[in-house]
């Protein structure tokens, strides 16, 4: 069944910014962890995630981020995230990871960071 | 039988639905968009509606955990008219090894992370056995009604 997904990236001021849109569950999480990996592998320790697109993600997404996440941290860098739907953000505050992620409201305030 | 047993008994037969699927990624979304429709139909707020469908999601990983074959087989009830109880059953393959290497789940956190949202979202929640197979049910009330 095809489902609303879509991942694209841009580098700005060296620093590259994972643009996620559609729903993040089980079946799209991998792209996500793929494309994640890839940029640490190549040697970018500070990856900033837009989830202003994201309509659903469930504790798959959370997962992938939190392993990229730590990869960031262990080459020297952060992940940031980017979130303004309060519906998504709830799902990073019941579970804690408010307190874990640095999450901004837009995309120019996670690059200054 | 009274009245209240007699909307009751009708509750609960017109208003079960039945979700039998093969454990495919891209399948989880039927389960989602089943939570959604009776929770629509049962006048659940927009809010709890989404509450729903995410808990519906997790309810299914809390039971799929490593495994990657089989079949789920989830139930959607009314046990009352402002309750909604779905029940998800991972029924294996009768060769299929739990933890397997192709598991749809790479992050070990993801488990902690189900039930922390679980606990959230619904007002019950919980595991049990049918027969061998794993099975978990959640319970949520409405507070709010749709316009």
């Amino acid at each position: 069944m095809e489902q609303t997904f879509d991942i694209s990236e841009e580098v700005r001021g060296g620093v590259p910014i994972v643009s996620v849109s559609g729903e993040i569950d089980v079946a799209t999480a991998p792209g996500l962890r793929e494309q994640l990996q890839g940029l640490v592998a190549a040697g970018h320790a500070t990856v900033v995630v837009d989830l202003l697109g994201v309509t659903f993600l469930d504790s798959t997404a959370l997962g992938v981020l939190v392993g990229a996440l730590k990869r960031c941290r262990e080459a020297g860098g952060d992940l940031r995230l980017v979130i303004a739907e309060p519906r998504i953000l709830k799902v990073f505050e019941i579970t804690g990871l408010t307190e874990v992620f640095t999450i901004t409201p837009t995309i120019d305030e996670a690059r200054s960071k | 039988m009274s009245t209240d047993e007699g909307r009751q008994a009708t509750l609960v037969t017109e208003d079960v639905v039945e979700l039998s699927l093969p454990v495919r990624a891209d399948l989880a979304v039927l389960a989602r968009l089943t939570a959604a429709t009776v929770a629509s139909r049962a006048h659940f707020g927009v809010e709890e509606i989404e509450d729903l469908r995410l808990a519906v999601d997790e309810l299914c990983l809390t039971v799929l955990r490593g495994d990657t074959t089989g079949r789920l087989a989830l139930c959607f009830e009314r046990p009352a008219e402002d309750t909604i109880e779905i029940s998800c059953t991972y029924i294996r393959h009768a060769d299929a090894s739990s933890g397997a290497a192709g598991s749809l789940i790479g992050e070990e956190d993801e488990a902690s992370l189900s039930l922390r949202i679980l606990e959230a979202l619904v007002d019950e929640h919980g595991h049990d056995l049918e027969g061998e197979n794993p099975r978990a049910w959640l319970r949520k009330r409405r507070v709010t009604e749709s316009q």
